[in-house]
């Protein structure tokens, strides 16, 4: 059977038995190639949901707007993960919860119209192809081959001499239109009031201008430290193709090298802000 | 909009040698929302200070910066010279011109006044952000728990119930006393140590304002100084006490002997036990490890093979008010109180991990607590000296120093302070008892630094006990005496002692379980898990945490009349804290905008004082909440807070952020 | 390189400890230059990176965060946390092209006042020979 078949078949026994009230889920888009996001409340609704490597947005970020509420969403493993994350977070319940996991070979990049063909940067370094938690599981799971140098893009980026570096970000963050796309789209953004539009304190200023991107930017990804998941639907989402994922990824080697950690493998285990050893050794301070 | 008054102090020359004040006056005046600047000869002086509030009054000032010494030196000095002039006291901002700039920028006086006006203008910056803060007034439990029933922890509990107010004295042992209670004689008097000691104990008993709770440990700590909320876990005695007489047959009856802990397992005693005939109170327990009945309840529970043990209960039907109860189980009690003492004590360093002394291996090597118990009357040998390996009299005897202590390998790295006393003490009295006796003392140096110990220690050389000063290499078995090896260091050549018996002088560690009760009483502990003091010099029985007092050799080693003097010094904190009617809270405490919280709860985890509860809205949302009895004002879920709805009152996000930009204005 | 280059340094220091400690360096009268500016706060634990990547963003040359020794934290484990959260920071605001040396966390004891003197102008120097921060370009020069 395939993925969306099963995926059909779940919703409609959830629906039907009415397990859930609402099933997030993903159906064609009205340029018949590309997926949209799909909320089915009736059984009958069930058949519209569909799974394939168009499916690139991570629904998990609905659930914020569903707490409480009974609730199934189809996710990918990097989504499964922004469950556990938002878990962790006290945003939502497991109990009102059904996950229905989707093992998924990695998405490709949108284009209007057209199939794509580029596997999105995020999924070329994937490491997590089965979902690390779910109630029903779509696919068989893989076992993921142990890699050498997960981040060669961040090495990359470190390798290169401090101006390099400078002016490398200080083209990107010119072209930041501050449009906060990339805010709305992740699943860790869900502050009532974003650092960025508080006018008391005014951290960062409302002129779109290099400084005030460079702080949005910077504290944008340092907010996400320890929490970033690694679905990069902020870089997905950003017009202007500021590489993000590079800022994220970054922060997603150090909290590994330095604390163990991955965001949302659990649901349980400490961010590492919350948590520290007396005797660690961390480069700083010693 | 602030009307800002900034008042710049020359400290005589401290300041004005080094910082142009002319110039600092003139740049402060210009500065936004200043309307007054002046000089002063000394801001702290009484006509410096009238000069400030007059200030205040003329130029109708709604806020204030004192450009002078550190805040840490004279805020609170300032913040009464602005209430005084009808100010909130927190409107008031310092600048500190003198230890961060020109007592350390001496040699630059271009520099130096440059560094002050900018320091001033980040105060300007930041008094314009202060908001008016008021200290709340909590009430309070005036009841007191004291935690030990050592003599510190003795000593507390009467000193506080003798001013008036109840105390709940919680001992985990079956009896109070202490380590005191174990001793035979003191230095330097060579008082009785129980003679003295159980007067005190018996007092404690008796006292209408001390409700004593033996077998008892403090499980959970919550609350705050004034409303601490403790739970109580009174282990199960299978005794009722409230039944039982102390008449004493149970335990002369029991026929289940185990070592005795009290006499350091030189002795025995039964089963159903007093751990010594003074007890407080005379009231037995059941050990349930030893006992026979509980022996055989355990191996039909087990379910194990064969036949099972006899069930003994003689003490049941011997006991003629029917005080034994098979079905007691451990208790919780919550209580509430206004402070607490911990006086935990100490235990003997346990000498196993230096081999090559043989501890545990010969049997006339021994500790000087176990040296303690057989020189005491009431002992298990009743105060005979004699050699365990063949119960003969000694006739020399070594004494090793140090044992544990200053050691940075194998023991602790501090000095024990009591060691060099008591193996004085034990040598002149060995010395009184036997005369033929010849006693050696291994000794690193001598530290005799109280009243009359001096004298004691002359004492004990002029008695006869021979000093040497080295430590000992090993001691082995030869002809069935011991032989001790060590360096002479004056003479500089090895020494090898014949000895009859070898006493080692341990020093003090902590009593088990202190790193678990300070976590939760929040009381700091050191790398020894000794207590840490609020200050070592001038707040010695205070701790960080409010409300909570420490004494005795809890945190550190300490004589007994140390002891005494720490546990009546927290008697008399606790009892300052009780003649007020109100405690007032620091307001410069964390506050949660609960529109901004996005209930993450990070901040509930992290915060170090648990205070900060969550709260469900209306709404549904479930947000953070500060308790602000329980805040410090650290300000660490402020970091934590993405959302920025954390905020510290008095550093907020707002007035910090001020200081920053105004470096670039 | 322009000799006369004088750093602006912000310095965030604990009361407890890294505050008492440069009191103590002016109370023994330990010289050190005059560039840093420093903010009170509680508890190293209370700098919010933001207060950081701000300071740098206004124009600071060098950021300095001060706190009590691991252990001897005013707040019991304040500090713990603080260095977890700039031992992570640091090296990605050095990922974005400020260099290493313009970030530096300290711990400084209250009695520690000729550290607190060594540390400012140890800085000072590094930050001289690191030379002034490439300006960000102003507004309207975007590339």
């Amino acid at each position: 059977m395939s993925q969306t078949a099963q995926i059909r078949q779940a919703a409609r026994e959830l629906l039907q038995g009415k397990a859930v009230e609402c099933v997030i889920g993903y159906e064609r888009g009205t340029d018949g190639v590309n997926a949209r996001p799909f909320f089915a409340y009736e059984a009958a609704e069930a058949d519209r949901l569909i799974f394939d490597q168009t499916c690139t947005h991570d629904l998990a970020k609905y659930l914020l707007n569903r707490k409480g509420k009974s609730t199934a969403i189809v996710v990918k493993p990097c989504d499964s993960r922004a469950i556990n994350l938002l878990l962790n977070e006290s945003q939502i319940q497991r109990d009102k919860l059904h996950i229905i996991g989707v093992v998924c070979p990695g998405v490709v990049e949108r284009r209007w119209g057209t199939p794509g063909a580029k596997q999105l940067n995020a999924c070329q370094v994937c490491q997590q192809h089965t979902p690390v938690v779910y109630d029903t599981l779509v696919g068989q799971p893989v076992s993921e081959p142990a890699v050498a140098d997960p981040y060669p893009d961040v090495a990359g980026m470190e390798a290169k001499p401090a101006d390099e570096r400078r002016t490398f970000w200080e083209e990107q963050f010119s072209r930041c239109l501050r449009c906060y796309a990339c805010r709305q789209a992740c699943p860790g953004c869900y502050c009532p009031e974003c650092f960025a539009e508080r006018l008391d304190p005014l951290w960062v200023g409302i002129r779109i201008a290099p400084g005030e991107n460079e702080v949005w930017n910077t504290m944008r990804a340092f907010h996400l430290a320890g929490r970033c998941i690694g679905c990069y639907q902020c870089e997905q989402v950003c017009p202007v193709n500021i590489r993000l994922s590079l800022l994220n990824r970054k922060l997603e080697k150090d909290v590994l090298g330095m604390f163990h950690f991955q965001a949302g493998m659990d649901a349980e285990s400490p961010p590492p802000f919350s948590t520290y050893q007396k005797d660690e050794k961390l480069g700083i301070g010693e | 909009m602030a009307r800002i008054g900034v008042f710049i102090c020359h400290c005589g020359t401290n300041i004005a040698g080094t910082v142009d004040i002319g110039r600092v006056v003139e740049a402060a005046g210009q500065m936004p929302m200043v309307v007054h600047a002046a000089d002063n000869k000394y801001n702290c002086s009484e006509p410096g200070q009238a000069l400030i509030r007059d200030a205040i009054a003329e130029h109708r000032l709604s806020r204030v910066v004192i450009a002078a010494c550190s805040p840490r030196m004279h805020e609170n000095t300032f913040r009464k010279t602005v209430a005084a002039a009808g100010l909130n006291p927190y409107l008031l901002e310092m600048a500190n011109l003198r230890e961060h700039c020109s007592w350390v920028h001496s040699d630059g006086k271009e520099a130096a006044t440059t560094k002050a006006i900018e320091l001033i203008r980040m105060a300007v910056s930041k008094v314009a952000r202060h908001e008016k803060l008021f200290p709340k007034q909590v009430s309070l439990t005036k009841r007191a728990l004291v935690i030990g029933g050592g003599i510190s922890g003795i000593q507390a509990a009467l000193d506080i119930a003798n001013s008036g107010y109840k105390v709940v004295l919680v001992e985990r042992e079956p009896t109070i006393g202490g380590r005191m209670a174990q001793l035979d004689k003191t230095f330097p008097t060579l008082d009785c140590s129980s003679c003295i000691l159980t007067p005190k104990m018996v007092d404690v008993a008796q006292h209408a304002n001390i409700t004593l709770l033996t077998s008892a440990e403090v499980k959970e700590v919550k609350g705050f100084v004034g409303n601490f909320e403790v739970s109580i876990v009174q282990k199960a005695r299978k005794v009722d006490h409230a039944k039982c007489t102390g008449c004493g047959i149970c335990w002369q009856k029991c026929p289940e002997k185990a070592p005795s802990e009290f006499d350091m397992g030189l002795g025995k005693r039964s089963a159903i036990y007093i751990p010594f005939p003074q007890a407080v109170p005379p009231k037995p327990v059941i050990d349930t490890a030893n006992c026979r009945y509980h022996k055989h309840l355990r191996f039909v529970e087990e379910k194990r093979e064969g036949k099972p043990p006899p069930q003994c209960r003689v003490c049941e039907k011997l006991c003629p008010v029917g005080a034994i109860d098979w079905e007691q189980k451990d208790e919780v009690l919550t209580e509430k109180f206004g402070a607490i003492i911990v006086a935990t004590g100490y235990k003997a360093f346990e000498p196993a991990v230096y081999a090559e002394l043989g501890y545990g291996k010969h049997p006339d090597v021994i500790t000087g607590l176990e040296m303690e118990r057989m020189m005491s009357a009431s002992g298990p040998a009743g105060g005979d000296v004699t050699r365990p390996s063949n119960g003969e009299h000694p006739r020399d005897v070594v004494f090793l120093t140090c044992i544990g202590s200053r050691d940075e390998q194998r023991g602790r790295t501090y000095c024990s302070k009591v060691c060099c006393m008591y193996i004085a003490k034990h040598a002149i009295i060995l010395k009184e008892h036997y005369p033929d006796v010849q006693c050696y003392v291994f000794y690193m140096d001598v530290r005799a630094v109280s009243k009359d110990y001096e004298e004691f220690y002359k004492r004990a050389q002029e008695s006869g006990a021979i000093y040497i000063r080295g430590k000992v290499s090993g001691i082995r078995q030869e002809d069935g005496r011991l032989v001790v090896r060590g360096e002479d260091t004056l003479l500089g050549e090895m020494v090898e002692i014949p000895a009859d018996m070898v006493v080692l002088a341990v020093g003090m560690e902590h009593s088990p379980g202190s790193a678990e009760l300070a976590q939760a009483l929040k009381v700091s502990y050191d790398i020894n898990e000794l207590f840490i003091e609020a200050h070592p010099k001038l707040r010695p029985v205070e701790t960080m945490s409010d409300g909570v007092f420490v004494a005795g050799a809890c945190v550190g080693p300490r004589d007994i009349p140390e002891s005494v003097a720490s546990g009546s010094a927290a008697a008399a904190k606790v009892a300052a804290l009780f003649s007020q009617e109100f405690l007032t809270t620091d307001p410069m405490v964390a506050s949660v905008d609960q529109m901004k919280c996005g209930g993450c709860l990070l901040c509930t985890k992290v915060c170090p004082f648990k205070a900060i509860d969550t709260q469900v809205l209306r709404d549904g949302r479930t947000v953070a909440v500060v308790n602000e009895s329980l805040c410090k004002g650290c300000g660490l879920c402020v970091a934590t807070c993405r959302f920025g709805a954390a905020n510290l009152r008095g550093f907020t996000q707002q007035q910090l952020l001020a200081e920053v930009t105004s470096l670039w204005q | 390189m322009a000799i006369d280059f004088e750093p602006r340094i912000v310095g965030f220091l604990c009361n407890w400890c890294s505050y008492a400690g440069a009191d103590m360096a002016g109370t023994a009268r330990i010289c050190y230059p005059s560039n840093i500016r420093v903010i009170r706060v509680p508890c190293s634990a209370r700098i919010d990176p933001l207060l950081v990547v701000k300071a740098f963003q206004l124009g600071a040359d060098g950021v300095l965060v001060a706190g009590c020794h691991p252990g001897d934290c005013h707040y019991t484990e304040g500090n713990y946390y603080s260095r977890r959260r700039f031992a992570l920071l640091y090296p990605f605001l050095e990922y974005l092209g400020i260099e290493k040396g313009r970030l530096r966390l300290e711990w400084v004891s209250a009695s520690e006042g000729r550290k607190f003197s060594h540390v400012v102008s140890s800085f000072t120097e590094g930050l001289v020979s690191l030379g002034p921060r490439e300006k960000v370009p102003a507004e309207g020069a975007l590339p």
